[in-house]
């Protein structure tokens, strides 16, 4: 023991930091000494200190001296202007496999929504589920008030199945020619298809509606801007954020007045919150009201950078420890590598970094990870820079 | 007890879902049993519209054909696949003697009787085929049991497969009977396995012996249990009446084969449906009534006392009356009026009433047409304790007293079941033609372990009780704490003076304690969930320490999203206290110590240690829980101790999509919580046990062949030279097995650290059973522990005591608990992930217990 403790440095305790990384890379390392050939490479790196700048706004142009410009920003325009429509529509629970109902619709939300002007326009109405086959109105009742809470039967509020799909086409597509994509989110998408379908045959209007999965909508952009595909795992726990779960003018009037918090219009807009929030950020778009509830998030915003963006510093930290994001925790790590001077919020400055690289190299992948774990810290600072 | 009032005590009170009375409480009455027992029958004969059971036409009516193999057999299996698992032969130390040694023996009377066979006792299984074919069971019984050869001998059919005590002469033998209708049927009967009395299917023979017994003493099988309508225990004030009964098994322990029965209850209440209906009707008025009764009825279980059997009311078929006819199976039509006054001599006398529908359970899995059971009002009574009722303490006092057996009561009603199996004629008859013997009662030898010393700060204090040592600590510092110095405290405006004097109460009960509690950054808001949730998005920085927030009501959602925000995207530890708490002015420093307590370990502090001779252990427990929201996902926790005191602990937790409750995640988990102790402690720890959780009948292969090479894997890969050796413990709450020691004339509770490894526990494991509780009412039930994987080779002895060294750990109580406290910490996260966050925690609080 006293001898090795003569020989500690700053390169052992360089090392020491580096063993969790090692060890998840399957490395048999115990002790310091076995992990000291792997470690050599990494101390080669020049390391840099971000400096904490809160409140920096970064401008568009300085993000990234090294874009391939003209490409990126011509697909940039594209993506900021496109519009998306966010779907969702609740059922009383799922009925069984062999009924030939599975789903009895009782509430639809959809927003138009696009990265540049954030939600456009909102539709909300409560549909009538019809007749609940006989001896469901258990697994129904248990259901609805398991979740959104809508009453079974009698609900004053709920309108005919046909009128509702006929205001939903209207308001997704008001004029003739090609229809925009439509999204929800894949744990949903089997019920929304399903219940789009029930009305459509109900009502006898045919449209055949598109219907995407919100998941692959922000893989979409993030690779089309970033060239990089993020983890599933990341783009889950993007959208799944209970911070607007009470916010103003998200929930539609009736869950409003009843406080409940599953309601269809807000699942549709906390698509858009966390999209506008965590992605239309990495464009350097201005928030508005129509992005995120800004009075909410302009409040918690003087007193408490630790929270304006949830998803940047907090999931970066949390690439780091699981496995599943080291795909795209490496776009971060290797920036930082490469770029000495590397003082931008690592949120922003990705895109630049990743045109200089490319491929998926194994050796970069891990090179990178191992480094992660000494940069901590740096994230931090990205989570100011994001505000408007 | 305890359990509740610390739950009330956090402010997290919600209504005592089934979990959390069977989990929490590990309650030692059998109140839970019969509470929890609130399942739908899926028994074979329902009254229906599609299914009607109809008596045989003619003199062959079959009395005795109703119990089979198949029938209720699936629990029977799930634990038969258990026993076929055989660890212990794979652990060299404890293939000898799995007994430990040390401690003052204890003799213990048990639940358990001896049931004695002749040594050459065999079963025959037989295969019994008719020509031409027939379907009914019960014609298919009734022609076979017709037969002479087949009359005085001890048999069970389910249709299909025959199984005798006694050898018929010939190994194939052809029979033929007559039907009512003329027609002549040949059966083939042929011998397929002669049986040793261990066999498995001996045990499921020996059950539906137990369950014809039971059924000639006049008890009914409703669930799994058996229940005697006769006695009913009448609680007129709350009209209630409660029918007691039996929970039993057939199996082989040690050496013997045992029949084990536990005493339980079934709550009926004395009201049918129809008159709840009426009531209801005349308090609310005509208008609305339909819709209320639908409200107010959905979901419950109703018993039918003609045949005893329970149905859950799913839906309410305003349209049908009694005079309407249904069909049949023999495609008859018949009035229910008609019918119920053919079948059971019934007379309804309300012809207006509606019906009630039920779905069946489909028992043949196919996916046919879904079967629904028609009901009347009239005939349904209620079951259980309705919603309302569990918060109501006269109510609940009244059904305790009656329910929770004193160790002497408890016996008084076994040694009267005992009694009359012998007495009854039937009974004995029953088991003599079957060559069983119903003997004695079992009493074995226990060890009570030495009790622990607690150690604090400053010194080690021996508890004057095991249950609780508040008192002897009220003055003593705890192990560590850090200072709380910038916090938050979100109050409504309405409860702002009692939060002051709380707070003031807390910082005189810190300082002794250790704890340094400064002023918080007091928020007033609105009384809704909103309000506090955007209160603690506004002020929360990454300065903060902690967030309190008093609540003004038990509505979940306040806690949900407080839980929810700040555990998993603004990881920041959290204490809700119930504003309702903190009016209780007599007990506000016991309160403020409690929360104090509470909210050092949410800091990461430690309370208080015991002497762990093992140098170098970590101790990991793993609990998986049901999703309360969403179906099909379950909720993994895994808590390790990341100091060799253990008193520091890491967590992980995950929700996965799965139908089993097995653990997919334990690698990365177990890799985590290896790291972390490196960290801590540079170096790995020489030995890892694993306390599980949460495993389900018939799992127990699954676990050997799935989670432990995932356990083993990670430990093999933390170190290329020496690694951790690896011990996995399965713990189960629930087992029928009691056990009371005798003083004097009466019976009472063993004391905490009562071990029991002989006579009660199986010859293919490495189990035991431990004490580790005190209370004060009713009777007690020991915790199960059966090692399923040892590499760590600890004498059964030290494996014992270390277990109960690990009950005193748990911070969130001052005393014993009934289970390890990495476990209790596992199913602490677990549920609050599952009921509250329905999300990851986030790794920045894996190191403190910011879960409890």
């Amino acid at each position: 023991m006293p001898n090795r403790r003569a020989s500690r440095n700053s390169y052992y305790f360089f090392v020491q930091e580096k063993i969790p990384e090692l060890r998840r890379r399957g490395l048999p390392v115990a002790r310091v000494t076995d992990a000291i050939p792997y470690c050599s490479s990494d101390w080669a790196k020049p390391v840099s200190t971000p400096l904490r700048r809160p409140g920096m706004l970064v401008p568009k142009q300085n993000v990234s001296p090294l874009d391939m410009s003209s490409l990126s920003l011509k697909s940039d325009q594209a993506l900021l202007g496109g519009i998306f429509y966010f779907l969702n529509i609740f059922s009383h629970g799922e009925l069984p496999p062999h009924c030939e109902q599975r789903f009895l619709p009782c509430e639809i939300g959809c927003v138009k929504y696009s990265l540049q002007e954030g939600i456009m326009a909102d539709f909300h109405s409560f549909i009538n589920p019809g007749e609940i086959p006989r001896g469901f109105r258990f697994h129904c009742q248990a259901a609805s008030d398991s979740s959104h809470k809508i009453p079974i039967s009698n609900f004053e509020f709920g309108h005919d199945q046909a009128i509702v799909l006929q205001n939903l086409y209207r308001f997704i597509h008001p004029h003739p020619g090609n229809w925009p994509p439509v999204y929800c989110k894949s744990d949903d998408r089997a019920r929304v298809n399903w219940c789009l379908k029930h009305m459509e045959k109900s009502s006898g209007i045919r449209q055949d509606l598109e219907l995407l999965t919100v998941e692959d909508l922000v893989v979409g952009i993030y690779q089309q801007k970033f060239l990089k595909e993020p983890s599933k795992t990341w783009v889950r726990s993007l959208l799944d954020v209970a911070m607007w779960d009470y916010s103003s003018n998200t929930r539609c009037k009736w869950h409003e007045e009843n406080d409940i918090l599953l309601c269809a219009l807000a699942v549709c807009k906390k698509i858009a919150y966390c999209i506008s929030n965590s992605l239309a950020t990495l464009f350097g778009i201005q928030l508005t009201e129509a992005h995120v509830p800004l009075q909410d998030y302009e409040a918690s915003n003087s007193v408490t950078p630790k929270m304006v963006v949830l998803d940047a510093g907090r999931y970066q930290k949390l690439r780091i420890h699981r496995p599943g994001f080291s795909h795209f925790s490496s776009s971060n790590q290797e920036q930082r590598s490469n770029i000495p001077t590397g003082d931008y919020p690592s949120g922003v400055k990705i895109s630049g970094q990743n045109s200089s690289v490319r491929g998926r190299g194994i050796i970069r992948l891990l090179e990178s990870i191992s480094s992660s774990s000494s940069n901590i810290h740096k994230f931090s600072n990205c989570e100011t820079s994001l505000s408007p | 007890m305890s359990g509740r009032a610390r739950v009330r005590a956090r402010g997290m009170a919600r209504s005592p879902s089934a979990a959390e009375v069977g989990r929490m409480q590990a309650s030692p009455s059998p109140l839970s049993v019969a509470l929890s027992d609130s399942e739908a029958s899926s028994s074979s004969d329902h009254v229906g519209t599609s299914r009607i059971s109809q008596k045989y036409e003619g003199g062959l009516s079959s009395g005795d054909a109703g119990c089979t193999v198949k029938e209720r057999g699936g629990k029977i299996r799930r634990e038969m696949t258990d026993l076929s698992v055989c660890t212990r032969e794979k652990l060299a130390h404890v293939r000898d003697c799995k007994r430990g040694s040390s401690g003052i023996p204890v003799k213990l009377v048990t639940n358990l009787f001896n049931l004695d066979l002749p040594q050459d006792w065999r079963l025959y299984q037989y295969h019994v085929t008719y020509s031409p074919d027939i379907e009914s069971r019960r014609l298919r019984t009734a022609l076979l049991y017709s037969r002479r050869e087949l009359s005085n001998k001890a048999k069970a059919f389910d249709g299909v497969i025959l199984f005798l005590s006694q050898k018929l002469e010939e190994k194939v033998m052809e029979l033929s009977s007559e039907t009512q209708r003329g027609e002549t049927v040949k059966m083939t009967i042929t011998l397929t396995r002669e049986l040793p009395a261990s066999s498995p299917v001996c045990i499921q023979v020996f059950s539906i012996i137990f369950k014809k017994i039971l059924k000639k003493l006049s008890m009914y099988q409703i669930g799994r249990n058996f229940y005697k309508p006769s006695e009913p225990v009448e609680i007129p004030r709350h009209k209630l009446s409660l029918w007691p009964g039996f929970a039993i098994s057939v199996s082989h322990f040690e050496s013997k084969l045992l029949f084990g029965a536990d005493v339980s209850y079934k709550i009926l209440r004395n009201e049918t449906v129809l008159e709840f209906m009426t009531d209801l009707c005349h308090k609310t008025g005509m208008s609305c009534c339909t819709q209320t009764c639908e409200k107010q009825l959905i979901g419950l279980i109703v018993l039918t006392r003609y045949n005893n059997k329970t149905y859950r009311i799913d839906d309410i078929d305003w349209s049908v009356k009694p005079t309407h006819t249904f069909q049949k199976r023999d495609g008859t039509e018949i009035t229910y009026v008609d019918y119920y006054k053919q079948q059971y001599d019934i007379t309804l006398s309300d012809l207006n009433q509606p019906v009630l529908v039920s779905l069946l359970k489909n028992k043949r899995n196919d996916d046919a047409d879904v079967r629904m059971a028609h009901l009347i009002p009239e005939l349904c009574y209620l079951t259980g304790l309705p919603g309302q009722a569990t918060s109501d303490f006269q109510l609940m006092k009244a059904v305790a007293e009656e329910t929770r057996l004193s160790p002497l009561g408890r016996q008084q009603r076994l040694a009267r079941l005992a009694d009359d199996i012998q007495r009854n004629k039937d009974a004995r008859f029953e088991l003599e033609t079957w060559g069983l013997h119903f003997g004695c009662q079992m009493s074995l030898t226990g060890r009570v372990v030495p009790s622990e010393k607690i150690i604090i700060q400053d010194h080690i204090c021996e508890p004057v009780s095991a249950a609780d040592w508040s008192k002897d600590m009220r003055t003593c510092k705890i192990l560590s704490a850090q200072s709380l110095n910038k916090w938050l405290v979100i109050c409504s405006n309405r409860a702002e003076s009692v939060t002051e004097s709380f707070l003031n109460c807390l910082r005189r009960v810190g300082r002794p304690l250790g704890f340094n509690v400064d002023q918080p950054k007091i928020m007033k808001v609105q009384e809704n969930p909103a309000a506090f949730l955007h209160a603690i998005q506004k002020y929360v920085d990454p300065e903060v320490q902690l967030v309190m927030c008093i609540l003004p009501s038990n509505q979940k959602s306040y806690y949900d999203s407080i839980k929810k925000y700040l555990s998993s995207d603004c990881p920041v530890p959290s204490q809700c206290v119930l504003a309702q708490t903190l009016n209780k002015q007599g007990m506000m420093m016991s309160i403020a110590t409690k929360i104090a307590l509470q909210m050092t370990c949410k800091l990461g502090g430690e309370l208080w240690a015991v002497e762990i001779p093992l140098k170098s252990l970590m101790v990991v427990g793993i609990d998986v829980c049901k999703d309360a929201f969403s179906q099909g996902m379950v909720v993994v926790g895994f808590v390790a101790n990341s100091n060799p005191r253990i008193t520091r602990w890491f967590s992980r937790c995950v929700l996965q999509r799965t139908s089993a409750d097995v653990a997919d995640c334990l690698k990365v988990f177990m890799t985590g919580a290896l790291n972390r102790w490196y960290k801590h402690n540079h170096g790995l720890p020489a030995r890892i046990i694993v306390y599980r959780d949460g495993v389900g009948d018939g799992q127990l292969k699954t676990l050997i062949e799935y989670e432990i090479p995932q356990l083993l894997s990670s430990v093999s890969e933390a170190s290329s030279n020496t690694s951790p050796k690896l011990s996995v413990i399965v713990v189960r709450k629930k087992c029928l097995p009691r056990f009371l020691t005798e003083t004097g004339r009466t019976l009472q509770n063993p004391p905490p650290g009562t071990v029991v490894d002989s006579g009660a526990t199986r010859p293919e494991w490495y189990d035991f059973y431990l004490i580790s509780r005190v209370t004060c009412r009713g009777t007690i039930s020991p915790t199960y522990y059966n090692v399923i994987y040892d590499d760590n080779g600890l004498k059964p002895d030290h494996m014992q005591r270390l277990t109960f060294k690990l009950c005193h750990l748990y911070y969130n109580w001052p005393g014993l608990i009934s289970v390890p406290a990495p476990c209790q910490y596992a199913h602490k996260l677990t549920f609050l992930v599952a009921q509250s966050t329905h999300k990851e925690p986030s790794l920045e609080l894996a190191n403190s217990l910011f879960y409890l």
